[in-house]
């Protein structure tokens, strides 16, 4: 994915003041970490805020990527995935209490997930690429617990290999398969009961 | 669960093994196996087909788009450089311009703002004034532009003017001293000459002296009633006795 000497020649330069590099390296890697952000958080604002403050703790720590430990990409998505977690554990709390049927779409007037869906009178699979479906999977994706989400949008989404995964999630490669196994079983389950429910 | 299936496989090596089932990894025997199991148990089935169903679900998501603005936030907030600053091209070689005019753009710089305000008429109109008043001042004390000119700046023209100043200032505070030195002995001889004045006489206590006790003065005269007969004017012939009396109650205050 990346050439591992011209990355590091990149943050060399970046450490030494070289503002160019800097933002070279902020618009290669600002969409990758504003949709992990996106798709772990569920709001499109929330992944506007955790994606500037993933560059901003990265630019305080540039200094102490060694390209030596591991590729570039696997440094910034574990920088990233630390602040998510931390970011569920600081709003936790709000979450609890809010109804357990409501949308995490970024849009203010979202509908539940049972109401998105009695929309589409079609199979899934005939829409899956639409922009409705999407939103549906989106949302049932919020559901999951954090462990298995991570584990999921990093494979399925971001198509990071079980070595990285388990490097940048700190466990070993079999856990990382075991929960990408029940994540994705998770998320059709939870999308069968609610197709199952609008039937 | 059941944990190990006719095919020898057990459940949890079915789940280690189902990743690269459904990436397409398995081949040969083990791929054998593991179908085998997927047939045979009733809960590795179904794990295997949620687990395709999911995939695909989130496969069909696609990338969202960042917000436009988004990495000039970003560099803002790290490096605090605007991005187009970054993409600016360098600035163009410029004719060379010699020090004179350097000094010349400098100085026009440097007083643009004070002559904007000299400008104003406000500025003008009070300048005005400060003028007209400094001219009469100067008329007023016999100070005339005349007299200016000719005042010479040299250094010893100065020392000499500094100098006489000085003389005068001291000759000035010398001669007044003499004067009231002159003054008070001639006061003094008056005083011996003159005999001596009775000492005052003692006053007399008078009987209603309040000037002690100004606050029961002051009450007595706010509360005083004076009753007085006042006689009406009769004619000529008529007793003390005879007068009809009227009774008058004034009420005074004194300040």
């Amino acid at each position: 994915m990346e050439d591992v000497q011209v990355v590091a020649m990149l943050v060399r330069r970046c450490i030494a003041g070289d503002a160019a590099a800097w933002e070279e390296i902020v618009q290669t890697y600002n969409r990758r970490i504003y949709n992990i952000c996106y798709r772990f958080a569920g709001s499109g604002d929330d992944a506007e805020d955790l994606t500037q403050e993933v560059f901003i703790k990265m630019y305080r720590t540039l200094p102490s990527y060694d390209h030596t430990k591991g590729a570039f990409v696997t440094w910034v998505t574990t920088i990233t995935r630390n602040l998510l977690v931390d970011h569920f554990r600081k709003t936790k709390q709000d979450r609890m209490t809010d109804s357990i049927d409501a949308g995490t779409s970024e849009h203010e007037d979202a509908q539940p997930l049972s109401e998105q869906i009695q929309d589409h009178s079609a199979p899934p699979d005939a829409h899956v690429r639409s922009r409705e479906v999407g939103e549906t999977v989106h949302a049932a994706l919020g559901k999951l617990s954090p462990e298995l989400r991570e584990a999921v949008i990093l494979r399925d989404l971001q198509d990071m290999d079980y070595r990285e995964i388990a490097t940048v999630l700190k466990v070993p490669e079999g856990t990382v398969k075991s929960r990408i196994n029940r994540g994705r079983a998770e998320l059709a389950r939870l999308l069968q009961r609610t197709y199952r429910q609008v039937m | 669960m059941p944990e190990q299936t006719s095919s020898g496989m057990q459940c949890h090596e079915f789940d280690g093994l189902l990743t690269d089932a459904l990436d397409g990894l398995l081949s040969g025997a083990k791929l054998d196996r593991f179908q085998a199991h997927f047939r045979a148990c009733p809960a590795c089935g179904p794990l295997f087909a949620e687990a395709e169903a999911g995939r695909n679900w989130l496969k069909g998501l696609t990338e969202v788009e960042p917000p436009a603005g988004l990495v000039e936030n970003i560099l803002a907030s790290t490096t605090g450089i605007a991005s187009d600053r970054l993409r600016a091209p360098a600035p163009s070689t410029q004719p060379r311009v010699s020090w004179l005019e350097k000094v010349q753009a400098w100085f026009s710089g440097a007083m643009q703002p004070i002559w904007g305000t000299v400008r104003q008429p406000r500025f003008a109109m009070s300048f005005g004034m400060a003028f007209f008043s400094l001219s009469v001042a100067l008329s007023v004390a016999g100070v005339k532009p005349s007299d200016l000119r000719q005042i010479s700046l040299r250094p010893a023209a100065l020392r000499h003017t500094y100098y006489s100043t000085q003389a005068r200032v001291v000759r000035y505070y010398e001669n007044i001293r003499f004067v009231y030195e002159v003054e008070s002995r001639v006061r003094g001889i008056k005083r011996n000459l003159t005999p001596a004045e009775p000492a005052p006489a003692k006053p007399k206590d008078r009987k209603n002296d309040t000037s002690k006790e100004p606050e029961q003065k002051q009450e007595r005269n706010y509360s005083q009633t004076e009753n007085q007969l006042i006689l009406a004017c009769a004619p000529l012939g008529l007793s003390v006795n005879d007068l009809p009396v009227v009774s008058v109650t004034t009420y005074r205050r004194f300040v």
